[in-house]
C-alpha cells in the first residue's frame, strides 16, 4: 500500500513539473485589431508569441464593431494591440474599458505628434503604417509591451524590433525611389478613402479620396464632382480602387469623367486598411507596401521593375 | 324555442320553386368560439326581411358569412339554390358605416361609380355606361346635388344613402345591408326605408340587420330574430312577439318587454 | 458616352444621373406611397426597408456573393415576406397595425444584424460593413443605376395607373370588394408588394429612410392639397420628383452633403407649408373658417339637411 500512495505522488510530481514546464513555454497570446498591426507584433514577437488579428482580412476597420465573442476573445488575451488614433472607431469604448483590466497598447502613438497629420477636433489621421519610416517608431513601443508581459523574451523583442525598424527605414528608401520614377504631372494618386495621406506626403504624391478619412462618412455629390473636375482637368490617367473599401464611388467618379470624354482607367486594388490572405502579395505589410507601389508604378508612369533573379 | 323553418311573404306562396336564399344549418365560429348556431332558415319570395337581436348575437356575421367574408364552419348558404361563387354578380353589400374612412378622398359619384364598375372584369374602367347608371342611382337616392362632395362633408344620411346608391349601381336581385339605419336621423330613415320598400316592390330581395324594435315592426314583411341561434322567424308581428323578445334579449327587460307589447298591439309610437 | 452640354443645363455629369435616378424614386415612391398612407399603412415601407437588411443578410449566407444583384433580390424577397406578414396579421389576429409593423420592423432587422455579426464573427468574407447597405450611396449612382431605378419606377407607377379601379376599390372598402367577388386580400397583397419593391429598390441608390420618407412624406403633403385620388397621386410623384430633383442639385452645392437627407428635408419643408397654407385643409384656412361670420340660425321650417 504504501508503494502505491508513492506512485501516485510521483505522478502528481511528475505532472506539475511538466506542467511548469509548459507554462514557461507557452507562447504569448497576443490579439491585434487589424491585420496590419497583427504583421508588427509578429515581426517584433517572432515564435514567442502567438498573434491573432480580430479583425479578418479584406474587413474595413474604420465600421468593424465587436461582437460578444469579440470581447470575450479579447479579455482571454495576454496582450491587446491596436492601432489607435480612433482608426477603430467602432472599438475605442470596448478597449477603453478593457485597458482597466488587461494590458492595451495602441501603436500608432508611438509616433511623435509632431509627424501626424490632423483633421481638425483634435484628431489625427491613423493610416500612419503607409509612411515605412513613421511606422519604424511602432516596432519598440510593440516590444516594449511585450516585454512586459514576458521579461524573459525581452532582449528577443528589442532586437527584432531594432532590426525590423531597420528594414522598414530600407523599405522606405526603396519606396521613395521606386515611385521617384513617376513623372510630376503623373504623381496624383485617386483613392476610394482618403487612406494614403501620410503614404502621399512621404513620397511625394498629391492624394486624393473620394470618402473621407474614416469610410463612415457618406461621399456627398459635391466632393463627387469636384473629383471628376480635378481628374479631367489635371489628365489623371487611373484611379486606385482598395481591398477593404466598396467600389462603388470609384466607379460612378470614373463613369463621370467618361462622360466628360476623359475616361479613367482603373489602376489596380490597393491594401488600404487591411492585409491581404495568407499566400497573396499582400500577406505582410512590407508585402503589401510593395505590391501597392508596383501596382501604382503600373499605372502612373515609369519602367517595369525588374523581376528577382535577373541581371541589370 | 320557436323555430320556423320557412317564411313566406303574404303574397306569394312556396310550394315546390327553390327558395331565394336558404341557410342551412349555417354555424360560425371564431376558433371554439360560436357565433351562430345552427342557424336553418328559407326566404321564399322578395320581400323586406329584417334580422333583429340583441348587440353581439351575430346578425352582422350571419350578412358576411353569407357573403363569404368570414368562414362558414358548419352548414351552407345557397342562393336560388346555388353556392355563392357562382352568383356574386346578383348581389349587393352595404356594410357598416364605421368600416369605411370617410377621409377617403373620393367624391360621392366615386363611390357609385365604384358600385357600378365592380361588375367590370379585371382593368377595365368605368365607361359612359357606368357613369349614367351611377347617375341614375344618384337620383334614385336623392344625391345628385351633391355628387361631387367629398364624402366626409356629408351627413351620416346622406353617407349611408352613398352606400346604397353603390349597391344599387350593382343592379342585384338580392341586397344585404348592415345596420342601414344607424346613427340616421328619423327623416332619412324614413327615404332610406321608401327605396329599400321599392326594390322589394320590383321584386329584389332586401335582408337588412336592423337595431330599432320599434321601426323594425312597421318596416319589414317578415324577420327573423336572431340571439347566436335562430329564435324565431316569420311575418314580423308573428316573430316580434313579447315572449320571444323575452327570451332574447333576457336580461335587458323592462323597457323591451313594454315594447314588445306595443309592437305586438300595433301601437304607433311617434 | 458624351453628354452634350446643351442637354446638361450646365449640371455635371454626376448630379444629372443622381438627379435622374432620385427623381424617378421620388415620383414612383410618392405614387405607390399614395395608396399605402390611404389603406392605412403608411409605415410599411419602413417595415420593409428594416427588413431588406435579413434579406441582404441571408443572401449574402446562402450564395458567398456580395454583388448587388444577389443581395438585392434577396433583400425583395424578405421586404415582401415581412410586408406580407403585416397583411397577414392585420387580417387574421387582432393585433393593431402599428404594434404589428414595429413588431415586424426590429424583429426582422434584429434578425439580420445578428445574422450578419455572426458571419462577421465566422471571417465570411463581404460581411463586413453589410449593414452600411442600408445606408445607400446616394452620390455614387451610375447611370446603369439610374436606369434600373428608372425602369423599376416607370413600372410601378404603370402598375398603379393600371390597376387604379381595383386598388381604389379595396384600399376604400375591402369588405365591399370581396363581397363583389374581387380577391380582396391579394390586390392588398400586390399594393404592399409594390411598395416593397421600391423600397428595396430604392435602397442602394438612397438609402432606408430618403425611400420610407418618400413613400409617405409626398402622399400626405398631397392630401392637403385635393380631395380626389387621380389628383392626390399625381401631386405626390410630383412632390417626389421635385423634392428629389431639387435636393439632389442643393447637395451638390455643398462639400460632405450627404443627398438623402437634404432631399427628405425638401420633402418635409412641403409637408409643413401644406399642412399650414392648404386651402380648406391648412391651418390658415381653417383659423379663418373659426373667426369668420357666424352662421344664420337654421331655419326651423326647413329642419336638418339630412
Amino acid at each position: 500500500m504504501v508503494r502505491h500512495r508513492a506512485d501516485g505522488l510521483l505522478a502528481v510530481l511528475l505532472a506539475t513539473v511538466a506542467a511548469t514546464a509548459t507554462a514557461a513555454e507557452r507562447p504569448l497570446e497576443v490579439l491585434a485589431t487589424t491585420t496590419v498591426v497583427a504583421d508588427l507584433v509578429k515581426q517584433v514577437g517572432g515564435s514567442r508569441v502567438a498573434v491573432a488579428s480580430l479583425m479578418a482580412d479584406g474587413v474595413d476597420p474604420h465600421s468593424y464593431r465587436a461582437t460578444p465573442r469579440d470581447a470575450d476573445r479579447l479579455m482571454r488575451a495576454d496582450l491587446i494591440v491596436a492601432n489607435g488614433l480612433h482608426l477603430e472607431g467602432k472599438l475605442a469604448q470596448l478597449l477603453d474599458r478593457l485597458s482597466r483590466r488587461r494590458p492595451v497598447v495602441a501603436v500608432a502613438e508611438a509616433v511623435p505628434t509632431g509627424s501626424l497629420l490632423p483633421i481638425g477636433n483634435g484628431l489625427y489621421d491613423p493610416h500612419v503604417w503607409f509612411d515605412a519610416a513613421l511606422w519604424s517608431h511602432c516596432p519598440a513601443a510593440v516590444a516594449a509591451a511585450l516585454a512586459e508581459q514576458d521579461p524573459a523574451g525581452a532582449a528577443g523583442y528589442t532586437q527584432r524590433a531594432d532590426a525590423y525598424a531597420a528594414r522598414l527605414r530600407r523599405l522606405d528608401t526603396a519606396i521613395r525611389t521606386r515611385l521617384a520614377t513617376i513623372p510630376p504631372a503623373r504623381r496624383v494618386l485617386i483613392t476610394a478613402h482618403d487612406a494614403f495621406r501620410y503614404f502621399g506626403r512621404a513620397y511625394g504624391l498629391e492624394v486624393v479620396g473620394v470618402q473621407g478619412t474614416s469610410t463612415e462618412s457618406e461621399a456627398g455629390l459635391a466632393d463627387m464632382n469636384r473629383l471628376v473636375e480635378l481628374v479631367v482637368n489635371r489628365g489623371i490617367p487611373a484611379v486606385f480602387v482598395e481591398t477593404s473599401v466598396s467600389d462603388r464611388n470609384v466607379t460612378a467618379l470614373r463613369e463621370g469623367a467618361a462622360a466628360r470624354g476623359q475616361p479613367v482607367a482603373l489602376g489596380g486594388r490597393l491594401y488600404s486598411d487591411a492585409l491581404g490572405p495568407a499566400g497573396s502579395d499582400g500577406e505582410t505589410l512590407e508585402a503589401a507596401l510593395l505590391a501597392n507601389v508596383e501596382t501604382i508604378v503600373a499605372t502612373l508612369g515609369g519602367p517595369p521593375r525588374p523581376t528577382p533573379g535577373t541581371r541589370e | 324555442m320557436n323555430l320556423r323553418p320557412a317564411t313566406e311573404s303574404p303574397a306569394s306562396s312556396s310550394t315546390g320553386s327553390i327558395p331565394l336564399l336558404e341557410w342551412h344549418d349555417l354555424t360560425v365560429a371564431y376558433g371554439r368560439r360560436p357565433v351562430l348556431w345552427n342557424v336553418d332558415l328559407e326566404i321564399a319570395s322578395p320581400c323586406l326581411f329584417g334580422i333583429i337581436g340583441p348587440n353581439g348575437a351575430g346578425k352582422s356575421t350571419l350578412l358576411k358569412a353569407s357573403l363569404g367574408l368570414v368562414p362558414v364552419t358548419g352548414g351552407s348558404v345557397r342562393f336560388w339554390g346555388e353556392p355563392l361563387s357562382r352568383v356574386r354578380r346578383r348581389l349587393a353589400y352595404v356594410p357598416q358605416r364605421e368600416t369605411v374612412d370617410w377621409d377617403f378622398p373620393v367624391s360621392v359619384m366615386d363611390v357609385v361609380l365604384m358600385g357600378a364598375a365592380s361588375q367590370l372584369g379585371w382593368f377595365r374602367r368605368a365607361g359612359r355606361r357606368e357613369r349614367e347608371l351611377a347617375g341614375d342611382c344618384l337620383d334614385r337616392v336623392g344625391l345628385t346635388d351633391l355628387a361631387g362632395r367629398q364624402i366626409g362633408r356629408l351627413s351620416g344620411g346622406q353617407q349611408q344613402r352613398v352606400f346604397l346608391a353603390r349597391a344599387l349601381a350593382r343592379e342585384a336581385d338580392i341586397y344585404f345591408l348592415d345596420e342601414p339605419m344607424a346613427g340616421v336621423d328619423a327623416g332619412s330613415q324614413e327615404q332610406i326605408f321608401a327605396i329599400l320598400a321599392g326594390l322589394r316592390d320590383a321584386g329584389k330581395l332586401v335582408v337588412a340587420v336592423h337595431h330599432d324594435l320599434q321601426t323594425a315592426a312597421r318596416w319589414f314583411d317578415a324577420a327573423a330574430l336572431i340571439d347566436m341561434r335562430l329564435v324565431a322567424a316569420g311575418p314580423t308581428a308573428e316573430v316580434l312577439t313579447p315572449e320571444n323578445l323575452e327570451q332574447t334579449y333576457a336580461g335587458r327587460r323592462g323597457i323591451l318587454d313594454e315594447l314588445g307589447r306595443a309592437v305586438a298591439r300595433g301601437v304607433r309610437t311617434p | 458616352m458624351m453628354l452634350p452640354a446643351i442637354l446638361a443645363f450646365g449640371l455635371p455629369y454626376n448630379t444629372l444621373v443622381v438627379a435622374a435616378g432620385v427623381a424617378a424614386v421620388g415620383g414612383a415612391a410618392g405614387v405607390v406611397g399614395g395608396l399605402s398612407v390611404l389603406r392605412g399603412r403608411a409605415l410599411s415601407g419602413d417595415a420593409a426597408a428594416h427588413a431588406t437588411l435579413v434579406g441582404v443578410a441571408g443572401a449574402l449566407l446562402a450564395t458567398g456573393q456580395r454583388s448587388l444583384a444577389v443581395l438585392l433580390a434577396g433583400g425583395l424577397v424578405a421586404a415582401v415576406a415581412a410586408v406580407g406578414l403585416l397583411v397577414l396579421i392585420r387580417r387574421f389576429t387582432r393585433t393593431r397595425d402599428d404594434a404589428a409593423t414595429a413588431t415586424v420592423l426590429s424583429v426582422s432587422f434584429g434578425l439580420g444584424i445578428v445574422l450578419i455579426s455572426g458571419m462577421v464573427a465566422r471571417g465570411v468574407p463581404g460581411s463586413a460593413g453589410l449593414e452600411r447597405f442600408l445606408l445607400g450611396h446616394t452620390a455614387a449612382l451610375t447611370a446603369s443605376d439610374a436606369l434600373l431605378l428608372g425602369l423599376v419606377s416607370a413600372a410601378a407607377i404603370a402598375c398603379v395607373a393600371i390597376g387604379l379601379k381595383e386598388a381604389t376599390m379595396v384600399a376604400f372598402d375591402p369588405a365591399f370588394a370581396a363581397a363583389a367577388g374581387w380577391p380582396a386580400a391579394a390586390i392588398d397583397m400586390v399594393l404592399v408588394a409594390l411598395v416593397a419593391v421600391m423600397v428595396v429598390v430604392g435602397l442602394p441608390a438612397a438609402g432606408a429612410v430618403l425611400v420610407t420618407a418618400l413613400v409617405v412624406i409626398p402622399p400626405v403633403a398631397a392630401r392637403q392639397w385635393t380631395d380626389r385620388i387621380v389628383p392626390l397621386l399625381a401631386i405626390a410623384g410630383v412632390i417626389g420628383v421635385v423634392s428629389g430633383l431639387a435636393g439632389v442639385v442643393i447637395s451638390s452645392l455643398a462639400p460632405r452633403l450627404p443627398t438623402g437627407p437634404v432631399v427628405v428635408l425638401l420633402a418635409a419643408g412641403w409637408l409643413a407649408v401644406s399642412l399650414v397654407v392648404a386651402p380648406s385643409r391648412g391651418l390658415i384656412a381653417r383659423w379663418r373658417a373659426r373667426r369668420g361670420p357666424r352662421p344664420d340660425a337654421p331655419s326651423l321650417v326647413s329642419g336638418r339637411d339630412g
